[in-house]
């Protein structure tokens, strides 16, 4: 029980039921409301299984159900994400070795169920409820589809104040706003205008029935008893968010090797400590915001390292972390992490103006935790296979959906928003997410007075957040994505 | 670009590149013209199997000549294809369907083909993994050298020994044209140029119908789309392919650990078209399950749509036009040309550069389908 948080300046970790479980014969306890992965951890197990060809140790790396470096036998079922699963009493976790073994045990097959509504939204962060709010707002029916136990994506773990807009809770913390958007989601779920489907994963675009529809499968898991449903709608929201950036170096497999978003889900939703000493690999936002946060959680910040030759982030934060005696170095990068089975240690290194390593600057640390926040790419694969035209946008993070000002793709009912329409943060995610909403209740009929100005408002509210040297890139970007566009429909 | 050449080929998937490099191996000036990437069409969509047991003489023998050749594949081209011969294992499901079987068996035994008639509790010595009573099998047929083999790596294989022969393959080219001069072919045109040349093969797949057109014939292929599905990845338990005619299912366990198999859609009909369908998951899990239900527990990871270039008789359309000289078909294959391409490509290639012509080359002109009683291919899954 050493990595459980105790105290914390924000956040209440008040004592939940507890669940025993088994981790390959061995009884082991952790809380209601846990991931397997992170009872695991809080019970000191950071390998999870071992790598296909080389049979190297892994533990989870991203903590959000997109990397599949946490695959693990649960009640004889291979392959379960145990960093998404959720812990239950009395369940049997198990390694498995390499490949899985097949299973042996009894499946209650279920009956496909169908869906029609007029949008589906897929990912329930802050786009996607934002975008079943504002449709649901204007009388379209919505079906909010997401893999997670609960609502609100990555504002859970946010418990930092956000910047900006009064309107867009600017000085309110991340996971209050997740809370506020639930509260109003409840409302919409009594009404029967949103159905939420937790635990549930949209597999797959397919041939609809006739014009104008769109269909797509949702398996929705519920105690390792899976049920098909067919979806049958109008228009689409896709708001996946974005997944976690790997640096190459040796050993950057190691469990102790994290996602800064992973760090930050250990401890401000599960409560568990990473490790206790960490370097943290990045100084844009997120990693000096996730510095600061491993302070509150009582955990040491050895040092924050940046390729870059200056502070990528808010001045604010390097300055609060600089308050607590964490150094920040610029033109510095991790050369090497090493250990046995896990990581022990890192060799930090010294870069000059042409990114090359200066030779005799390395310097050795002993450390078992190393937190990568070295970017996000665009979670767009939903949009390649629906046919949507894609663009390799560097200002967007990565490939994203070419899509017009109303967040409409190329292909027709089909809109994206959030950080799978290019990396942005949560304040424009929220607004982008209004926007694709609003936009496709208004195509499918559901129009009210005003529609018109509550669209304008909300591109105005854009633009503001935008300006400003830190909404350089993103406006770059979305220019850019708007451009290419406008080429290829003129 | 070339401006000129011996021989076009139009399309890029396994029967082209092995086409060319046939050819350039005998010293002909070769060149192919491929709309999108090499193995971009029905090549790298396909199921990958190779497979012996027919239900005609003429496909047996072919395919008994095509393992041959995928034996020693590797080493020719100097690339690993990753050939694995698993065998195929062919459902039988009643009386009925058993006396066909042997009736076949006894057919591929006088080719010299060895294949065994397993009884209902032999099926579980070739794949464990099968719930027998659940796919309702009486018994099956089993021929250990059928298999399969990388269609990507096989395709890349043989385009890259083509090059080092000297063929140029061309890709992101799309032939828009073709010219004729007195009924005989004087030149292709294509995204990138004209290339002039007095031999075009048509291997372009699906899309053949589509370059015949350019030259006024009318090939009797008909597209359909077709599906498969990949699971999640589990420990290899079997090596063999397991077809059933009368469910249409077929699917074998890659190396990597991969479930990878198909089943007719559901009232399919015809077209061009690409998106998968929800029904193909339902009706392919439902029967996959039947087959092995230990997989109800696996998740699918893939899925994706090719498609079968079908002709009449379901048998591929090879040799010269009549009447359009220099006009060679390669195409029609319905479903099975991964598994023909090395021995249709050595058929063609005599043709082309000797005008060697064959008895198997002559019946499956396409002349055959003027005006006479058709020999149905009746083995055809997926």
């Amino acid at each position: 029980m050493l990595l459980r948080i105790k105290k914390h300046p924000i956040i209440d970790f008040k004592d939940s039921e507890r669940i025993s479980f088994y981790f390959n014969d061995t009884k082991l306890h952790g809380f209601k409301g846990d991931s397997i992965a992170s009872a695991l951890h809080a019970a000191g197990i950071k390998k999870l299984t071992t790598s296909l060809k080389y049979d190297r140790p892994r533990g989870f790396f991203c903590g959000i159900g997109k990397c599949s470096s946490c695959l693990m036998k649960v009640n004889k079922v291979p392959n379960v994400r145990t960093c998404i699963a959720p812990l239950n009493n009395g369940i049997r976790v198990e390694t498995q070795e390499k490949l899985a073994d097949w299973p042996d045990v009894e499946f209650k097959s279920k009956s496909k169920e169908t869906a029609n509504v007029d949008i589906l939204v897929v990912g329930a962060g802050p786009a996607g409820l934002c975008a079943s709010l504002e449709a649901a707002g204007q009388g379209a029916s919505v079906l909010l589809v997401d893999e997670n136990q609960t609502v609100g994506g990555q504002l859970v773990k946010q418990t930092h104040k956000f910047f900006g807009s009064k309107q867009e809770k600017a000085g309110t913390r991340g996971i209050q706003i997740a809370i506020d958007l639930e509260n109003d989601l409840k409302k919409f779920e009594q009404n029967g205008k949103i159905k939420v489907m937790m635990d549930s994963t949209a597999i797959g675009y397919y041939e609809g029935d006739k014009e104008k529809q769109h269909k797509f499968a949702v398996v929705k898991r519920e105690v390792y008893e899976n049920t098909l449903y067919e979806v049958n709608c109008r228009a689409a929201i896709f708001a996946c968010g974005a997944m976690e950036n790997m640096l190459l170096f040796p050993g950057n497999d190691l469990p102790g090797v994290y996602g800064a978003g992973a760090v930050q889900t250990l401890m401000n939703v599960f409560g568990v400590k990473p490790g206790k000493k960490v370097i943290m690999v990045g100084a844009g936002n997120v990693g000096l915001i996730v510095s600061y946060q491993l302070l509150q959680a009582g955990i040491e910040v050895d040092r924050v390292v940046e390729a870059m030759p200056q502070i990528g982030g808010y001045h604010v934060h390097a300055a609060k972390l600089r308050r607590c005696g964490v150094p920040i170095l610029t033109s510095h990068s991790i050369k090497e992490v090493y250990g046995n089975g896990k990581v022990e240690g890192a060799v930090i290194v010294k870069l000059d103006n042409n990114w090359q390593p200066v030779k005799g600057s390395e310097e050795k640390i002993n450390c078992d935790t190393i937190c990568l926040a070295v970017g996000l790419t665009p979670s767009t694969r939903f949009l390649y296979q629906v046919g949507a035209e894609m663009e390799f946008i560097p200002e967007a993070g990565g490939y994203v959906a070419l899509h017009d000002d109303s967040m409409h793709t190329t292909i027709k009912g089909i809109y994206v928003a959030g950080d799978s329409s290019g990396i942005e943060e949560a304040s424009t995610a929220m607004i982008e997410g209004k926007i694709a909403g609003l936009s496709a209740a208004i195509s499918l009929g559901y129009k009210k007075k005003g529609d018109s100005s509550l669209k304008k408002q909300h591109m105005g509210e854009l633009d503001r957040l935008r300006a400003g040297p830190f909404g350089e890139k993103p406006r770059i970007g979305k220019h850019k994505i708007s451009k290419l566009l406008g080429k290829r429909h003129v | 670009m070339k401006s000129k050449t011996d021989v076009v080929i139009i399309g890029g998937g396994v029967t082209g590149c092995s086409l060319a490099y046939m050819l350039a191996k005998k010293g002909i000036d070769v060149v192919v013209a491929e709309k999108n990437y090499l193995s971009s069409g029905a090549t790298g969509a396909c199921g990958a199997g190779i497979r012996q047991q027919w239900s005609t003489k003429e496909n047996t023998e072919l395919a008994i000549k095509s393992i041959k050749i995928f034996e020693s594949l590797s080493t020719k081209l100097g690339q690993d294809i990753e050939l694995r011969q698993g065998g195929y294992l062919i459902a039988v499901h009643d009386a009925k369907e058993m006396r066909q079987a042997e009736k076949n068996v006894n057919m591929q035994r006088s080719l010299g083909l060895k294949v065994d008639i397993l009884d209902s509790d032999e099926i579980n010595d070739v794949v464990p993994v099968l719930d027998v009573k659940g796919m309702a099998a009486v018994g099956a047929t089993f021929c250990p050298t059928d298999g399969h083999a990388n269609p990507f790596k096989t395709t890349f294989a043989y385009a890259n020994a083509a090059r080092k022969k000297g063929a140029e393959i061309y890709t992101h080219t799309k032939v828009t044209d073709i010219k004729t001069i007195n009924k005989k072919i004087s030149a292709v045109k294509t995204g990138k140029g004209i290339i002039k040349t007095n031999t075009v093969v048509n291997a372009a797949g699906v899309w053949s119908k589509k370059i015949a057109e350019m030259v006024d014939i009318k090939l009797p292929n008909v597209p359909f789309r077709k599906e498969i599905l990949a699971t999640e990845r589990l420990k290899p338990m079997f090596e063999a392919m397991v077809i059933s005619f009368k469910d249409g299912i077929y699917f074998s366990q890659q190396e990597e650990g991969h479930i990878v198999g198909g089943i007719p859609i559901p009232r399919e009909k015809k077209g061009y078209k690409t998106m998968p369908t929800f029904s193909f998951i339902q009706h392919m899990s439902k029967t996959l399950t039947r087959y092995v239900p230990q997989l109800k527990h696996i998740n699918m990871l893939r899925h994706w749509t090719g498609f079968y270039d079908v002709t009449p008789d379901a048998r591929p359309i090879l040799g010269e036009i009549k009447e359009l000289k220099g006009f060679i078909q390669c195409n029609g294959f319905s479903g099975h040309g991964f598994m023909l391409s090395p021995i249709v490509s050595q058929i063609l290639s005599d043709f082309i550069t000797d005008g060697k012509t064959s008895k198997i080359l002559e019946s499956l002109n396409v002349n055959r389908f003027k005006g006479k009683k058709i020999d149905h291919e009746m083995y055809v899954v997926g």
